[in-house]
């Protein structure tokens, strides 16, 4: 029986007062809020009201000893050069600064559109060293590489984030055109056949970056006014940020000075 | 006297009206209420299919507008707009052919139309005329004939169009041209219809390549699919949904609330405003395998299929239901899927890995890992022990035979002697040798069983390691420290506390000193704990190994943390241990059932040597146990580097070894016989080997089946009362607290000393006070969650009532991969290798290998091993991974890799296990069959030659080639290994792309490319490749197969220049290196 006896009659009056209004009963269960999407797209920059970030990146410590790089697995690598080859992470100059360090705005720019911009950045193998050593490229911009070596490289991206692949490029090959879709902060490359072989590719999702030239120092350009948060990447000790502000026109300055044992 | 009023009759003067009006009414509410609830009280699912009809249209109907949009998109991209005009334009290329051939064709059905039923008549009658004159005979056969000749002649009319000019004419045939006229109309018909097939194919393939474009770039239902959707909906029957499997007990109703289940979009709540019932199947991939109109829900789910009535009696949560719904847990908790896995286990218990079900897979390790197994029995875990037993008992049965049919053999030749006659005397000398061939098929099937002993005997492990040897291996005054709460020295340990009081604990340690091997093991020399760090972190033992507690910890979890051994551990030892941790103090005799002694070789004269290939008893032949029950491998390195590596471990202590209080008493021969007694209690022979125990079996209950016990007959002691307030009174509350604390139930109970709870305590409190009660809220996270893993294992272990065909016990490849999961989890062999591109491999996790050399130090990927590796060769390898009997301290495969695959001495069982298993995964036939390469002609063995001494080919720079001066730099196997090693169809798809195979491989892609339906070299070509019209990638891997020795040397000279610069350039580098130094 499904109901006790002493209900009955109770349920029979009760019957009279529900009759014709039907109770629905809703079961204890959660509803989750929809949540509020994102408003897509951003502002342009003005152009007319864009400053600067400039600074330089120094190293404060005892020049660490560069290593050798050894090509004599491949001839073709060592009849390039007619002097010893040293690695380049980790070089200081003689007044201390670094070069090769990338330097790119890490937050503050998002509420900004920027294309991916249509011409490529070229990554060259020559001398068994890839030229540049550190560069910066933005989401979706076409990388093109080519090699000015007379031998088999292959070009191999370990990134994290992004999809690893690994392409063989013979002597006289057609170049090789890639994109990365996602930002990273940095993909290592390397060459497989030549394991000295070194590139750092910054993936980043603003045209906001540099690499600090053979006199350590940086220019970005084309900064919006605002606050940001700026990165200093180096191969060798890691990464530093700081915050800048940038006002119309202006130039602000971020200047990064890296300690030894600071490494990644 | 008042005249008498008759006494008024009750009948006539009372009236019922108000008690019949009251009934009257009563039983007019009485039918309102039970048609009420016959349409809203007695079927609440009525409620919820209406509201599904509301919400679900609402939904579909807010889907489809997006749907379109998708749409929309789609068919305006680039793409897809180009393919469309291909299709527009070559539809339009083909119309005027088309309509040419529509004419014709319609031409000829017209004509076809006017002589069919003309024809079809006279055949009809022609057919029947033959059959007279074939049945007839003389002159009536004649009469026949002549008839068909007059009826032959016709003439037949017709009005028919003529092909030529489309005229309608009237024709005038016999019937043979009558005939050939209809049969060649037919003819034409067919052809025309081949010729429009042929004119629209290109047609109809451009279009389905604009369907497939089209499928493949959109997401989800289209908007005719969606409508499809809301048009069934809005028809839908508002009645019970039941899967009914009467063979299978099987009858669900689940569906008739749970509506949203299979339908082909993903429903969530917040789709239907919150109603979690109306939500799709989370994992449509496992309705897949699990066909709902064969499995129906209540076999993975549990609850009660049939029942309709309330959300509660639907689920079986109520009282003396046995199988109430399994839930997940906390969904923000790890194991999220928990106890709803519990599911999965009743079908899979043969499946040490589910993809779907990772909690219970977790479980399912766990119950190994944790050692629950060397107390508990469950199915197909550590089976060798059993099979151990029954071989021998087999033996000995064998042994029996084997005796009474010599005797008969004595008997029946003596009575062939003495037989009467030569007749008798023959049969009785057969029936001899019939008894000798019965005793020499005994002999062999005895050398088979010995044989499998053996086998079994090196695949037999124990959990914890062997206590014979604590004397040589451990300091005295570690044990007492280790035994009172191993969690304390080691937190992660998987040796549980077990409750030892004060006279209990020193019995313990005294019983284990004492009844030890007293082996003094050759003293070693100190090696070198820098190098031997360095080692340690590169050879490969922290895929197992971690140094470094709680969040600091690096390394695996499968061995033993090695924090703290330095506190513990004797030198001496751990070098051999390093060295070889199957080596053994002393072999023991199964048949003696006693360690055996250099004297018991010296009374045989024999060397007191005993291994795998020295594994018989001098004494009685039988086999030895001559191997530690260790899962740790060889890795085959030097006595140096041995000492090394334990130079480095010795230096791994957190406090002072001297510090440790003295322990004299372990010393005490009057502790020993209590000692022995405990141990025995406790069951410690379950995981470690201890002399005297070599036989003792487990001491707990057998698990198989746990889960479907009447809840009744699990021990809920004085807690039922509690349990069931606090509503833990279900199996799962019962695994749960058991786990937590055991000796919970314990708790209030008047209970003799030694009756005790045995089962010792898995998960404690971090640094919590040990005397206190606690409770499973007051353990680490971790411990909880191990438990959650632990206990849905237990609830999935019933005793199904459901028909064999509903579990999971393949035999075909599907088999060889459920039997290999079982070895790759035994040994770990996840530590180092991927199986499935989805499970890292602890090694992937550690921080040397992160970097972009690091990366180019990690082992192989197996997940194509398989398709890989000629099977016979892979068996040669998992046997002696150096593949080499001298050469030992090496790799066989990958010598540049620092890390070396060890050696696991798996028996030829657990080797075809794993070989089987390999090629099953990849779906590799067995046995494999090497398939037959065209030898190479002498030009394509030029052209080989040419290209692979090359500069624009890399092969050479990568792959070893057996030259010390070249191999430094070398990062790939050597391609002598190739024909033995590969099978020529991997190879092939490996060289053309090695990235579809192995993402992030060192091998780089685009060494071929495409050219006019072949492979050709991706780069330039040697001068005697002009002309070559063959598959550049297929001759390689054919000059692959075919390399020998000599014609690598061969290459190496060709290569000359190259290489001889390398050697070269090596003698000067140190000059270079000292310029370097000057910068």
């Amino acid at each position: 029986m499904k109901i006790p006896r002493a209900l009955w009659v109770a349920g029979m009056a009760v019957t009279l007062l529900l009759a014709g209004c039907s109770k629905k009963q809703e079961t204890a269960e959660e509803t989750s809020a929809v949540p509020s999407e994102q408003p897509a797209g951003g502002t342009p920059v003005d152009p007319a009201t864009a400053g600067e970030i400039t600074g330089k990146v120094t190293f404060n410590g005892p020049k660490p000893k560069l290593a050798v790089l050894h090509m004599d697995q491949d001839p073709v690598c060592v009849q390039k050069h007619s002097s010893p080859v040293y690695a380049e992470d980790g070089e200081v100059n003689g007044n201390g600064t670094v070069p090769n360090a990338f330097v790119y705005v890490k937050e503050g720019a998002d509420k900004y559109t920027f294309p991916a911009p249509t011409e490529a950045v070229t990554l060259d193998q020559n001398g068994c060293l890839y030229k540049p050593h550190v560069l910066g490229i933005m989401v979706g911009q076409t990388l093109h590489i080519i090699s000015s070596d007379p031998t088999t490289h292959n070009i191999h991206p370990l990134p994290k984030n992004n999809p690893e692949w690994n392409q063989s490029q013979a002597p006289g090959a057609p170049p090789i055109d890639k994109k990365f879709a996602r930002p990273e902060v940095m993909i290592p490359v390397k060459c497989n056949q030549h394991p000295w072989m070194r590139a750092y590719i910054g993936v980043v999702k603003n045209p906001l970056y540099a690499v600090t030239g053979e006199d350590g120092t940086f220019t970005i350009k084309g900064v919006p006014p605002g606050d940001y948060t700026v990165e200093a990447w180096t191969a060798t000790w890691g990464t530093q940020d700081q915050k800048v502000a940038v006002s119309p026109k202006g130039t602000a300055t971020a200047d990064f000075t890296f300690k030894p044992g600071a490494g990644t | 006297m008042p005249p008498e009023s008759p006494e008024r009759d009750p009948v006539t003067s009372q009236s019922l009206s108000g008690l019949l009006l009251i009934s009257a009414l009563l039983l007019v509410l009485t039918l309102g209420w039970a048609l009420y609830d016959e349409f809203y009280g007695l079927r609440p699912w009525k409620d919820y299919q209406r509201d599904f009809v509301v919400r679900y249209t609402a939904f579909l109907r807010r889907q489809k507008p997006k749907q379109e949009a998708a749409e929309r998109a789609i068919k305006a991209s680039p793409e897809y707009q180009a393919l469309q005009q291909q299709v527009d334009a070559l539809q339009k290329s083909v119309e005027p052919e088309l309509r040419k051939l529509d004419e014709q064709s319609a031409l000829i059905d017209q004509r076809l139309a006017a002589i069919t039923g003309k024809y079809t008549d006279a055949h009809a009658r022609v057919t029947y005329m033959i059959w007279e004159v074939e049945h007839n005979s003389g002159s009536s056969k004649r009469s026949w004939q002549a008839d068909l000749d007059k009826f032959k002649k016709g003439p037949f009319r017709f009005e028919a169009v003529s092909l030529e000019d489309g005229r309608v004419r009237t024709e005038s045939v016999d019937y043979d041209r009558l005939e050939s006229e209809f049969k060649s109309l037919q003819a034409k018909k067919g052809e025309l219809l081949v010729r429009k097939g042929e004119l629209l194919r290109p047609v109809s393939e451009l279009k389905a390549k604009l369907d497939a474009y089209f499928k493949e770039h959109m997401t989800g239902l289209t908007a005719a699919q969606i409508q499809g959707l809301i048009d069934k909906t809005q028809a839908m029957d508002i009645a019970i949904k039941q899967i009914n499997n009467p063979d299978a007990g099987i009858v669900d109703r689940c569906e008739s609330c749970h509506l949203g289940i299979r339908e082909p979009i993903e429903i969530t709540a917040r789709d239907m405003g919150g109603r979690r019932v109306f939500v799709s199947h989370p994992d449509p991939e496992l309705l897949k395998i699990h066909d709902p109109e064969k499995f129906g829900c209540t076999p993975c789910h549990n609850g009660n299929g049939m029942q309709v009535d309330s959300v509660k009696q639907a689920h079986g949560e109520y009282e003396h239901w046995l199988t109430p719904l399994y839930h997940k847990a906390d969904p923000r908790a790890k194991s999220a899927g928990a106890y709803m896995e519990a599911g999965c286990q009743q079908c899979h218990t043969n499946d040490m890995v589910l993809a779907h079900a990772p909690v219970l897979t977790a479980g399912k390790d766990l119950f190994q890992w944790r050692g629950c197994v060397g107390c508990h029995r469950y199915q197909n875990y550590d089976p060798e022990p059993e099979e151990l037993t029954a071989a021998q008992q087999k033996l000995q049965q064998l042994a029996q035979q084997r005796a009474e049919d010599v005797a008969n053999i004595a008997k029946a030749t003596q009575a062939g002697d003495n037989a009467p006659d030569n007749e008798t005397a023959r049969q009785f000398y057969a029936q001899a040798n019939e008894y000798r061939l019965a005793v020499t098929n005994i002999d062999l099937q005895t050398d088979q069983l010995n044989t499998r002993i053996k086998f079994l005997q090196m695949d037999r492990k124990k959990v914890g390691p062997d206590l014979k040897e604590v004397r040589a291996k451990l300091r005295p005054e570690w044990i007492p420290v280790w035994l009172k709460n191993p969690h304390a020295f080691r937190p992660t340990t998987r040796m549980p506390r077990f409750r030892l009081d004060e006279d209990e604990l020193p019995a313990v340690a005294a019983f284990i000193w004492q009844s030890a091997l007293d082996v003094k093991l050759p003293s070693q020399p100190m090696g070198d704990p820098v190098k031997g760090k360095a080692s340690f972190e590169s050879r490969g033992c922290q895929a197992c190994h971690a140094i470094g507690e709680g969040a600091n910890a690096v390394g695996g979890w499968f061995g033993a943390n090695l924090t703290r051994i330095g506190e513990k551990v004797d030198y001496d030892y751990l070098v051999r241990w390093i060295h070889n941790p199957r080596e053994r103090s002393a072999p023991y005799c199964p048949f003696e059932k006693r360690d055996l002694t250099p004297a018991d070789y010296q009374k045989h004269g024999l060397p007191y040597v005993f291994d795998l290939d020295h594994s018989k008893c001098p004494n009685d032949g039988h086999e030895l146990v001559v191997e530690q029950m260790t899962v740790m491998p060889n890795l085959r390195l030097s006595w140096q580097e041995s000492r090394d590596i334990a130079a480095y471990l010795m230096t791994l202590k957190q406090k002072d070894p001297a510090s440790y209080p003295p322990a004299p008493y372990l010393n005490d021969p009057q502790l020993k016989a209590k000692g022995e007694e405990i141990v025995r209690r406790y069951g410690c022979a379950g995981c470690h080997e201890i002399a005297g125990f070599e036989d003792e079996g487990r001491i707990g209950t057998e698990l198989t089946t746990e889960g479907s016990k009447p809840l009744e007959q699990l021990d809920f002691a004085l807690y039922i009362g509690q349990a069931k307030r606090e509503g833990w009174w279900s199996h799962r509350g019962f695994f749960e607290h058991k786990l937590a604390r055991p000796e919970m139930f314990d708790d209030g109970m008047v209970k003799a000393e030694g009756e005790e709870l045995k089962m010792p305590n898995f998960f404690e409190p971090q640094n919590g006070d040990l005397t206190k009660k606690w409770g499973l809220q007051d353990l680490p996270p971790e411990s909880r969650e191990q438990i959650a893993q632990l206990t849905t294992f237990l609830l999935g272990s019933v005793s199904s009532q459901y028909p064999a065909r509903y579990f999971d016990l393949p035999e075909d490849q599907r088999k060889d991969i459920q039997d290999g999961w079982w070895i790759v989890k035994k040994y770990n062999c996840m530590g180092c290798h991927q199986f499935t591109l989805d499970q890292d491999s602890v090694l992937m996790t550690l921080p040397q290998y992160q970097t972009p050399d690091g990366k180019g130090q990690l082992p192989p990927r197996l997940v194509t091993e398989g398709a890989r590796v000629n099977p016979e060769w892979l068996a040669r390898f998992l046997a002696n991974p150096a593949l080499s009997e001298k050469d030992t301290d090496r790799d066989g495969v990958r010598s540049y890799l620092k890390l070396r695959m060890p050696t696991f001495y798996f028996s030829p069982i657990e080797v075809r296990k794993l070989v089987r298993f390999f090629q099953a995964m990849s779906q590799q036939p067995m046995p494999y069959i090497p398939q037959k390469l065209e030898p190479l002609t002498s030009r394509e063995i030029a052209m080989a030659r040419a290209l692979f001494t090359s500069k624009g080919a890399p092969c050479l720079k990568c792959h070893a080639v057996g030259l010390p001066a070249h191999d430094q730099y070398a990062t790939a196997p050597n391609f002598l290994l190739a024909a033995d090693r590969l099978k020529p169809d991997w190879v092939k798809h490996w060289i053309l792309d090695p990235a579809m195979i192995d993402p992030g491989t060192a091998m780089p892609s685009g060494l071929f490319r495409q050219e006019g339906g072949r492979w050709v070299f991706n780069g330039p070509t040697p001068p005697v490749f002009q002309g070559y019209e063959g598959d550049h990638a297929d001759l390689l891997m054919r000059y692959l197969f075919e390399l020998t020795p000599a014609e690598q040397q061969q290459l190496i000279r060709m290569t000359g220049a190259g290489m001889n610069a390398t050697a070269a350039k090596a003698q000067l580098r140190p000059a270079v290196r000292g310029r370097a130094a000057g910068r």
